[in-house]
Order: structure tokens, then sequence, then C-alpha cells
């Protein structure tokens, strides 16, 4: 973007408020700010989308049983609805998985459904579901089973939560839980991450006494291994002598939860879909929590580096230096070689909760510019930051999600840190029970739209023509039809994985390829260009 | 093993689902939405309905799939969609400027009750739609039927809401397909074209669904039947249908509303459903087939022999929906090869009748299961048990083709991990070229692969 | 064939008025079919001398897609033709669904088509207008005049004039009006009048004044209509003068809902004073 050039911000503002009916317009203005805007920076966030907006969210069943629980390979994920929402979730979001052995459980390949018909609907669904878990438990004999509420149980009342514990009850060896997470419990799929994080604190996470071995413990939270994202992460921690406890929850599995009140760090990758049990293990657990990024290269070696500050540990933190010295460089010098192709060309990055504010880091190691960015389900915090929460209005859709009562565990807490030590490590800048969130982390000109939607998404690429898109499916070949390349980031296009230093690599790859191919030049047929001086023959 | 759970020893199952072979109605309604002219689908549901149906119908047809949602939220769902539907139409008409909006149920307003007809009516009455523009609805229960129910329930909106009847008749054709790849409906209207017919045909997804880059993104896209052509269906001399799922309810429909007779055929995938519609055709048309049909067929029959030896016996696992499913497994039965299980999770004892006729004095064993219970799980037990050659499905098979090392073919809905169907027809008589090239094809490298070196051979 | 409709407060007699008047067209010549919108499936239990086996939800889930006409629908007193919708016991699924599902079917199994000759379709729907289930009956080609079962109570009264709410919203779309309101009396002072001034204001009429009498109870008892049970009472006579006023009506409005102080302003008219 040439912001000498192109149309300043308020004027695109005003362009995009005269396309709507004029209460939408007002509605959607203030989801726009530019990141150092004359006003008070406050965004419009996490608030009903306008009906008949073309919008990129889902809705709360996806945010719970796609995201946060799609990506645990033991348990019996069934879906209890029709079958759509069971088979739109089915292996769609590239969440990758190792099992142990060759027999190790891994159901994430498989979809589970009480397909509930019209005689379900009028007549309840309860027996069904008690029968269809029954069947799962007989078939498999699972460690765990997950139960997940679509839209129509809600408004017929049947109790999944009773089901699931008179089925774990008669079974004995078999956690069983449910979710409340119907598809129009909330705004977006934030709703269903919060869903999800309550019911796994509270029949999963702390049920196993057994400890794991190591020295410096951690969990990492909202990391959902796409494309092969936590493996990269996994082995890197490996390393550096740290101990992942559990992940949440790429490539995890019911114990790495069962376990994880036995870590004594919790890193938080995506702080939108996770916060909520970082918190929770925090005030029952005394597990302080800190906001970390993985991806880009000097990101990761900051991320390392944190890790290393919070334990203190001389030794760990020569590690950590030996690790990052060899990679962080190498990365590095890899990303200059890009850089000569990538220096100065624009993204706009629309997606998800964290990957919109997180992938600007890899932009910025290739020279490239973030004109615009925003969340599909984010909220204020995760713009503004997190001293913005107290101010936060709570609506009736906020409202409809229950706030877990935590209390301190009285035989599992244990205190990790003093209130001392924790201010001591924020004053050497680590992020501890804080996220700063994307604004201050952009160029002052940079546009910031939550929620956007398709139409303001082509009038973006119609006045300030970005070389990349950042976003998901939806949006790609709409994008592309325009000659403008697009990068999933929900599912990175079969590609992966981009975090950590081996996946920035690749994503400098990537990038490399997508704005440097001369494909998007060919639109223009010979026909249709000025006329050569002379006819081209070959010789 | 992907799919290591999965047991050889086949048990009852009475609720539990395990690896479906259907989806739910919306997302067919949304499609056959497409196939009309300047139109934007729209669910009357909560948002993920929509967001799960554009991604779906994206991946597999790597298109921009535009639609709306009314995002529903927990007000919506207890008194009702009607404000959310309004608002709706006025933001959709305002922004987006359709010809025509497509609305359709969900399993959400569905129990709740909403009456589209009415919200509809009221959109109209407020002045919410547009001098000219239209807007049509279905009512599409998530769990009643299946994807392919859903397709037949808009087509029938379409018929309701477009359609209409003139005093002066047009004397032409309605072609209804059935659901299948933009290429497909290409195909179909090229075949009844060269026969003389002066066709409409709706859905028409091609030139939507598989569009050219031309350097913009064509929010409706050139593709699809106008308003202006559905306007006069109604004084159409004759409507085919193709597909008795899929298309069989529209077509009758015409007939019940408009008086203009029809008739119902197989989608045309092999050589035999092509012959039937061609002479569906030619009773309509009276001419004669042209030379170009002929020499298609017979190319199609020359491959058909010289490709016997290696088909002949080949044992087949086949997924997908009924209306694909009949006139494939047929085609397989004429070239002696051995569909020995059939699995649709769309239900209808018409499938398993039709299916069952297939065989019909013939020494085959065949397994068919439709509806409640067969899924791929079941599928995929069958195959552990009696294995196949080949697997012709949807994505999905490729996990158990992989566990258990058999060929496979992807065709169906929905593809989400290749290119290239939604370009290149299976229908017709080139269709089925095409279906018999990638067939041998998957055999002969099968066989290269596993051969001996003493045996691998060049020459056929 | 004339599409009616009965709706009214719970309790308060539709299934007694309704099963009362079909007798009473039945006796006229008229060839009438009952559809129950209730879960109970008790709206056709007098006309058929006892309750229904096989409710159209009971045989859909049971026979699944393979359901005849002639497996859901009974012919009771004077050959009238008796359907029960049926639906889940209290407290659970969706009866309302239950409602448009077994509409629906009887739709596509041709209940409706002309070859049945039928002169009417009664449709006796659980209590309001509750949610959007229960509104089938009156959505687009179904029942296109609904009377109101009311009384001088004061929530029988607040019951229709809500009832009239659902109807003005469907009105506009498809073609149901409302023929009147039936009151079917709860000895109230000044009843009558209080329902023709409801009526009145409503924009409708009172089709009749059904007087309260214990012959109904007793009839009801021995599984029977009164027309059935005693047919040379009065009693029996009030409901084919119902019967003849429905038949011969012609007043059908979209009626004006009133607003909940006139309601009560009504009540202190007639009831206090």
């Amino acid at each position: 973007m040439s912001t000498s050039s192109s149309l300043p911000f308020e004027e695109f503002r005003g362009e995009i408020a005269k396309a709507y009916p004029s209460k939408v317009g007002k509605k959607r203005m203030k989801s726009m700010i530019q990141a150092t805007p004359r006003e008070p920076r406050e965004i419009q966030a996490n608030v009903r989308t306008v009906p008949g907006i073309i919008s990129q969210r889902g809705c709360t069943y996806a945010g719970c049983k796609g995201v946060v629980l799609g990506p645990t390979r033991d348990i019996v994920n069934i879906t209890h609805g029709p079958i759509g929402c069971g088979f739109y979730s089915w292996l769609t979001r590239r969440n990758q998985t190792r099992p142990e052995t060759p027999e190790s459980e891994n159901y994430m390949t498989y979809c589970f459904s009480t397909d509930m018909q019209d005689e379900h609907i009028v007549f309840g669904g309860e027996t069904r579901l008690k029968e269809a878990i029954q069947e799962a438990y007989d078939l498999f004999h699972p460690k765990a089973i997950a139960v997940f509420s679509t839209c129509p149980v809600g408004l017929i009342g049947d109790d999944v939560h009773a089901v699931a514990r008179e089925m774990k009850a008669k079974f004995g060896d078999c956690n069983v839980f449910g979710f409340s997470c119907e598809g129009y419990k909330g705004v977006s799929q934030s709703a269903g991450h919060h869903i999800a994080n309550n019911q796994i604190f509270k029949h999963v996470v702390g049920t196993e006494d057994e400890a794991p071995e190591g020295e410096f413990r951690v969990n990492l939270l909202g990391e959902y291994n796409i494309g092969g994202d936590a493996f990269e992460i996994e082995e890197l921690f490996e390393a550096c002598g740290i101990t992942l406890v559990s992940t949440f929850s790429g490539n995890s599995t019911v114990s790495h939860f069962a376990r994880a009140h036995h870590a004594d760090l919790n890193l938080v990758m995506c702080h939108r879909s996770i916060n909520y049990l970082a918190e929770m293990m925090e005030t029952k657990y005394g597990i302080p929590w800190m906001k970390v990024n993985f991806i880009g290269a000097a990101a990761t070696a900051k991320a390392l580096r944190k890790v290393g500050e919070y334990f203190g540990d001389e030794a760990l933190k020569a590690k950590i230096e030996k690790v990052v010295a060899g990679k962080l460089t190498e990365t590095q010098e890899y990303a200059a070689e890009v850089r000569k192709r990538t220096q100065g060309k624009t993204a706009m990055l629309f997606v998800g909760g964290s990957r919109a504010h997180h992938y600007q880091e890899l932009f910025k190691e290739l020279g490239m510019k973030t004109i615009a960015a925003g969340y599909e389900f984010g909220h204020r915090d995760d713009y503004e930051g997190r001293t913005v929460i107290p101010d936060i209005t709570i609506d009736a859709d906020t409202r409809n999600i229950e706030e877990l009562k935590v209390e301190r565990d009285p035989e599992l807490y244990r205190e990790r840190k003093t209130e001392a030590e924790l201010e001591a490590l924020k004053a050497k800048g680590l992020e501890i029970a804080d996220y700063e969130g994307m604004i201050p982390d952009m160029d002052p000109e940079a546009f910031v739209i939550d929620d956007v939607s398709h139409y303001e998404l082509e009038k973006l690429m119609e006045h300030y023509k970005p070389d990349l898109i950042c976003a998901g499916i939806k949006e790609k070949y709409a994008v592309q039809k325009w000659g403008v390349p697009l990068k999933q980031l929900h599912n990175y296009d079969y590609g992966g994985p981009y975090a950590a230093f081996g996946g920035a690599r690749n994503f400098y790859e990537e990038i490399d390829r997508m704005v440097g191919s001369k494909l998007w030049d060919m639109v223009t047929p010979p026909w249709l260009r000025p006329l050569e001086p002379r006819p081209v023959e070959i010789v | 093993m992907l799919l290591r759970h999965t047991s050889t020893d086949v048990a009852e199952r009475n609720a539990l689902t395990v690896n479906p072979a259907k989806t739910c109605q919306p997302i067919g309604a949304m499609y056959a939405a497409l196939g009309i002219h300047g139109c934007l689908p729209h669910s009357h549901g909560s948002q993920g309905c929509c967001s799960y149906h554009r991604s779906t119908l994206t991946r597999h047809y790597k298109e921009p799939v535009m639609a709306a949602t009314s995002s529903f939220t927990e007000g919506a769902s207890v008194f009702g969609g009607q404000a959310n539907l309004l608002k709706a139409i006025e933001t959709i008409f305002s922004v987006y400027k359709p010809e025509v909006i497509a609305v359709h149920s969900t399993c959400l307003s569905e129990t709740i009750g909403d009456d589209l007809n009415q919200i509809v009516q009221k959109a109209r009455d407020d002045g919410k739609v547009p001098e000219g523009k239209k807007v049509i609805f279905a009512s599409t229960p998530s769990y009643v039927g299946s994807h392919v129910t859903g397709y037949a329930n808009m087509v029938q909106g379409i018929i309701r809401g477009l359609v209409e009847r003139h005093a002066e008749p047009t004397g032409k054709l309605n072609i209804i397909p059935g659901w299948c790849e933009p290429a497909d409906m290409a195909e179909i209207k090229r075949i009844a074209l060269a026969m003389g017919a002066d066709v409409t045909m709706f859905p028409d997804t091609s030139n939507v669904m598989n569009a050219p880059m031309t350097g913009k993104h064509e929010f409706y896209p050139r593709g699809g039947a106008t308003l202006e052509e559905l306007s006069r269906a109604g004084d159409a001399a004759y409507t085919i249908g193709l597909g008795k799922f899929t298309a069989g309810p529209g077509a009758e429909m015409m007939d019940k509303n408009f008086s203009t007779p029809h008739s119902l055929q197989d989608l045309p995938y092999g050589l035999a459903a092509t012959d039937r519609y061609i002479m569906a055709l030619k009773r309509v048309t009276g001419g004669d087939v042209p030379e170009e049909l002929n020499t298609e067929r017979g190319r199609l029959l020359d491959m058909m022999t010289d490709m016997h030896q290696y088909l002949h016996g080949k044992r087949v696992a086949i997924f997908g929906d009924p209306d694909l499913l009949v006139p494939l497994t047929e085609f397989l039965r004429d070239l002696d090869m051995r569909p020995v299980q059939v699995i649709s999770g769309t239900p209808g004892k018409a499938f398993a009748k039709r299916m069952k006729e297939l065989f019909e004095g013939r020494n085959a064993q065949v397994n068919i299961k439709n509806g409640q219970g067969a899924d791929m799980f079941l599928l995929h037990q069958w195959m552990k048990n009696e294995p196949v050659d080949l697997l012709i499905g949807n994505s999905y098979g490729k996990y158990i083709a992989r566990d258990e090392d058999t060929s496979f073919l992807r065709m169906g809905f929905p593809i989400l991990d290749r290119v290239g169907h939604s370009y290149f027809p299976y229908v017709g008589y080139t269709g089925a070229m095409r279906l018999l090239e990638k067939m041998l094809g998957l055999f002969m490298d099968r066989q290269d692969r596993d051969a001996p070196e003493e045996r691998f051979e060049l020459a056929m | 064939m004339r599409k009616v409709a009965i709706y009214g407060k719970g309790g308060i007699g539709k299934s007694t008025t309704t099963q009362n008047t079909v007798a009473a067209l039945g006796e006229m010549g008229k060839r009438v079919m009952v559809i129950g919108c209730d879960p109970k499936a008790d709206s056709t239990r007098l006309l058929l001398g006892g309750l229904v086996q096989g409710t159209v939800l009971d045989t859909l889930r049971e026979e699944g897609e393979d359901v005849e006409l002639g497996d859901v629908m009974r012919t009771g007193f004077a050959d009238c033709r008796c359907v029960e919708s049926g639906g889940p016991e209290p407290g659970v699924g969706c009866a309302g669904r239950g409602i448009i599902t077994s509409i629906n079917l009887l739709e596509q199994l041709g209940a409706y088509e002309e070859d049945k000759q039928l002169d009417y379709a009664f449709y006796d729907v659980l209590g309001d207008v509750v949610c959007g289930g229960f509104a089938m009956p009156i959505r687009e080609g179904k029942a296109e005049e609904i009377y109101i079962v009311v009384s001088g109570e004061m929530m029988a009264m607040y019951a229709a004039n809500n009832i009239c709410k659902g109807i003005r919203k469907f009105a506009d779309a498809g073609g149901v009006r409302l023929g009147g309101l039936i009151c079917n009396s709860r000895n109230v002072d000044n009843e009558r009048e209080m329902i023709e001034q409801l009526a009145a204001k409503l924009g409708t009429q009172m089709v009749h004044f059904v007087p309260r009498d214990n012959i109904v109870q007793r009839a009801e008892i021995n599984r029977k209509t009164v027309i059935d049970y005693e047919p040379d009472c009065g009693q029996a006579d009030e409901y084919r003068t119902l019967a003849s006023n429905i038949e011969n009506n012609d007043m059908f409005v979209i009626p004006k809902p009133i607003e909940i102080e006139d309601l009560e302003n009504l009540l202190v008219e007639y009831g206090m004073v």
C-alpha cells in the first residue's frame, strides 16, 4: 500500500458504510479502526454478525468439537445431532497426530454421530444417545467418550450431561463427559472454545496422579498441531531439555490432559481459544501462565529464552542458547535470501483469534508489510491487550457461557513462584498472565478490522491491492480470482509446518513461491494486450 | 493403520453412525441454488451451517462459494428467526445485489418451526425485496433424508418460486439434472443440444462451479439458469429428470404444476444409462441420433471390448449417493466387473429395489445397504471380510484404501484432495471413456507395482 | 374442502367442542376428517369410542418410510376420518416438530386429495400457539379458517387474543382467516355479552354460545359425543346449531388483536360491575 496515493482510511470506511443498510453500516464502523487512530483505539469485537453478511465465522460447535477437542486422538468424540455437523468436522482441520505405537488408540480418523432423525427430535434423543455411547464403548473400549450437542439438541432439551454421568458410572473405566456447545450458543467459534475449556478442566485435568519426569515441565496451550506445528515445537523443547507435559490439544491424549496439573508453567500460544484454561489452572493448581509465540524465527528464540528466564536455571539457559544459536542464524540467513524478493510487498491477514497477529512476525522477517489485519472470532483483549478486560461490556451472548467458579485445590495447589518473583519476571519483559494484543505490534497506519465481511475484503483488495492475503478456504478462490494469492492460515493448504525454526523456513519458501510466481500475470491473453510490433515467431 | 480400530467382526449397531456415507440436507440445497444465475444461497440457521457448507463445497469445487446466513444466536432460537431473516434479506439486497435469494432451512430453524413462506411474504410486504428480485425457499431439515434430499427440495423450491406458465408454449425441453459435477451438467446439455433439443436446464452449475480465471471475481459467475429462462420453463413441451432421488421430485412437480409431461431417467453414467438418456431425448425431439454421438458410443464400446480382459471379474466396493450408484453399478456389471459391496447413507427403499433389479437373474453375490446403519465403517468391515480390487467413492475412502491396500477411484461428493472432477465429465459416452481410462490405469499401475521382475511386462 | 383449525387455551374444551361439532356435521351428511394435533392423542376419542392406537408419529417410528394412509387413519362416528398426530411424553423431545412432521406426512400420503371427497378437515390443536410447530396448521395451504374456543375467564380470553396475533402473522402469507369465537360457557357473569364484545373488538363474531351442561361429561365417560350418546337432548342441538353456524359462516377476517389494557377493561366492564 502506498499510503500517499491510496484511499485514506476514513474515506474507505465511509464507502463501506454506504453500501450497507444504515444501521448495519453504523455497526460495522465500530469494528474498523486504524492501529493508531485519531480517536481512542477501542475496537468492537466478539459481537453478533449482522444476518445476511457473508462472514468468515463458524459456530460454537465448530469451536468446541472442531478446534479444541478435535486434535486429541484417544477420545471417542460423538456428535449428538443430525449427521451434518459430525461430517463437516471430520478430518477437515488437518490436525496431525502421532500415536506412540501402531496399536495405540487413534480415533481422529473416525467420525461418530448419533445421526438424529425426525423421530428423535420429536420424541427426544436421550435414549438414542445412551445407546450410541454404549455401542461405542462395546466396539472400542476407549478411555474417554465425549458428547457434543448440536443446535436441535438444545432446543428439544436432551440432557447430555445426565446421560454422560449415567454412562460413566455404568462403565467404571471410561470417562464420559458432555459439551453443551449448540451452534447458536455464541456469536462465533469463540463461545465453543470457552465451553470446551470448562469441560476439559472439570472432567479431565488433574485426574491422573502420576507426575511426568523432568526438571522443567511445561504445558503448551492453544497449539493444535495443524500441519505438524506441534511436532516442530516438541522437537525444540526436547533439544532444550524442556519437558512437555501436555499440549492443549495438538498431538495430545487424555492422559496428557489428566497430568497437566504437574507442569510448572503454562505457555499460551492461541490466547483466544485457551486463556480460560490457563487462568483456571493457575487458580486451582498454582501454575503461572505466560503468553508466547512460536511463529517466526525471532519470536521462537524469544519464546524459548523467556522459558529459560522463567525457570532461571543457568544450565537450561545455556542449552537454549545453544539451540537458538544453531537454528536462528541459519533461519535468518535463509530469510535474508528470500527477502531480496519479498521486501516491501504487502499482506493482509484475516483469520482466527491469534494467527492474524502471530503471522505478522513471519512477514516482518521477510520485509513485508501487514497493511490490514483482523480476527474472525477474537475479543477486544486479543486486539488491545488484556488491560481492557475490565472495560469489556458483558452482553447477553457472553453471559450465556458458563463461568466456572474455581478455587485453590487444597491438596494439589502448589505455589511455583511468589508474587514478587512473578513481578520481577514481568519486569524483564515476560508476558506473565498477560497478552498485549495485536495492535501494539502493528504499523500505525495499518487497518484493523474485526469479523471482516466478504464485501469489505473485496473492497480492501480493490483499493489497496495487497500482494498476498492470509485467510481461509471460503475466501481463498474468490481472492485468487482477482489475481492475488491467498495463503490459508487455518489449514495451511496441505502445507506446513510453519511453527518454530523449521516451520519459519517452510513459510518463507511458501511466500517466496506465492508472491514471486508469474502465473498471475498470464491472465490477459495476448490478443487482449497491445499488439507486438512484429508477430512472434519461433526460430 | 489409519482406521486401526475397525474390526472384522460386524456387530449390530442401532444408534451409532461411524464414518457416514452421507451428509445433511442444507448443503444439497446450497449446491442446487448455485445453479441459478445471479442467485445467492442463504442458510436460515446458525452461522456454522453456512460456514461448513461453504467450506465443504469450496474444498470440493475449488471455486468461491458465496452464501449468507441468518446468524442465529440464542435469542433467535427462542423467539423465532423472523427478525434475522428479514434483516438478512434487507442486507443481502443492499450489499450483494443478487437477482434471487434462495433460502433453505436448517435443523435449528425447522425445530423451532419457522415458516419460510410466511417470513418471505412478510419481507415482500415490508418492501424488503426490490422490484423484479426474487426470494425463493426450501424446507431442508437436516434430520430427514440426506444432502441428496436437500438438492431435490431446493429444485422444487426453484420450481415453486421461479417457474411460471404463460399462454404461449415454447416447445422447449426442460432438463433437471440430478446432483453431478458442473462438467457433467455441461455434457448432459451438450448431448441434448446435439440431439437437436432446445434446452432449459436447471439447476446448471457449469460456468459457476468451474468458472475461469479472469483476473476478476465474478460474484455471480456467467453460468446458471437465468430467471428469464426459468419463468418460461412452465411453457416447455417436456421435462426430463435425471436421477430419481435428486431430480425425480422436481420432474414430477413440473408435470403436476404445469402439465409438462416428464420422463425420469438415471444420470447418464455408463453406456446403458447414456443410451436411455438419448432415447428419452429422441422421443422428445423425434430426430435421428447425430453421427457425433454414434461415433462417441462406438468409441466407448471399442474401449470396453479392448479393456474387457483387464476389467472382467474385478471385485468392486462402492459408496456414495443413489443417483450415482445405480447407473455406475450397472456400468460395472455390464463390463463384467463384480460390484460386490454397495453402501449409501441416503435412505429410500427405491434404491435397494433398483439395485436388486440390476442383478436379477444373475448369479451375483452383492451386499447392498442404504439408510440407517449404512456407513463407511460397515463397508470397511465388509471389505476386510471379503477383499475387493477397487474401492470407488469420495475422498474419505482413501483411509480405507490405504489400510487395505486397495486401488481407489475418487467419484462422488466430496472430493477434497484432488483436482479435475469439476472440469472433466464422467457422464455420457466420453465420460464413461474417462472412467474406463482411470480404472484401467489403477489396475495396471498396481500390476506393475506388484509384479515380480520376471513378470514385469511392457506391451498389453 | 374447508380446512378448519380449532385453537384455544388448554383445558377450555377444544377437543370436546370439536368432536361434537364434527359429529353434528357428520350427521348432516358431511364427510369430515379430524386431525388431532396434541401429543396426548385424545382429540378423536369420542368419535372412535376410545383412544386411537397408532398415531402418525408412532407409526412413522415403527414403519419407517412404508407408512400408508390406512395405517394412521381410522373411521369413527358418522363415517368421519380420524387421525392423531401423537407426540412425545411430557418433558422430552419436541411436540411442535411432531405436528410439522405428521402434517407433512399426511400431505405426502394424499390425505387431502380430491379423491377423498372431503367436505371438511378439522385440526384440533393443543393449547396456545406456543411455538412454531403449533402454528403448522395455520400455515399456507393448511387450515384456512380458525375458530377459537374461549370462555369468560381472563386467561382464556388472554389466550384467544394471543392466538389472534398468531393468525395475523400468517394471514399475510397464506389465506388463513379467523371464522369466529366459540364460547364454551363456564357460567361466568355476563359471559355471552362479554365474549360478543371481545369478538367485536377483535373484528370477528361469536359463532355460537355453547351453554354448560353435565350431559357432556356423562357422554365423555362413555367415550361418546353428546350427539352420539343422547341425540335428543338440548345440548346436542346446541352443537348442531354450532355446526350449522360454521357450515353457513361467511365472515372470515384477519383479526385485530387488542392491547392487554383493553382486555382488562373489558373484564372490569362486564365481569366486576
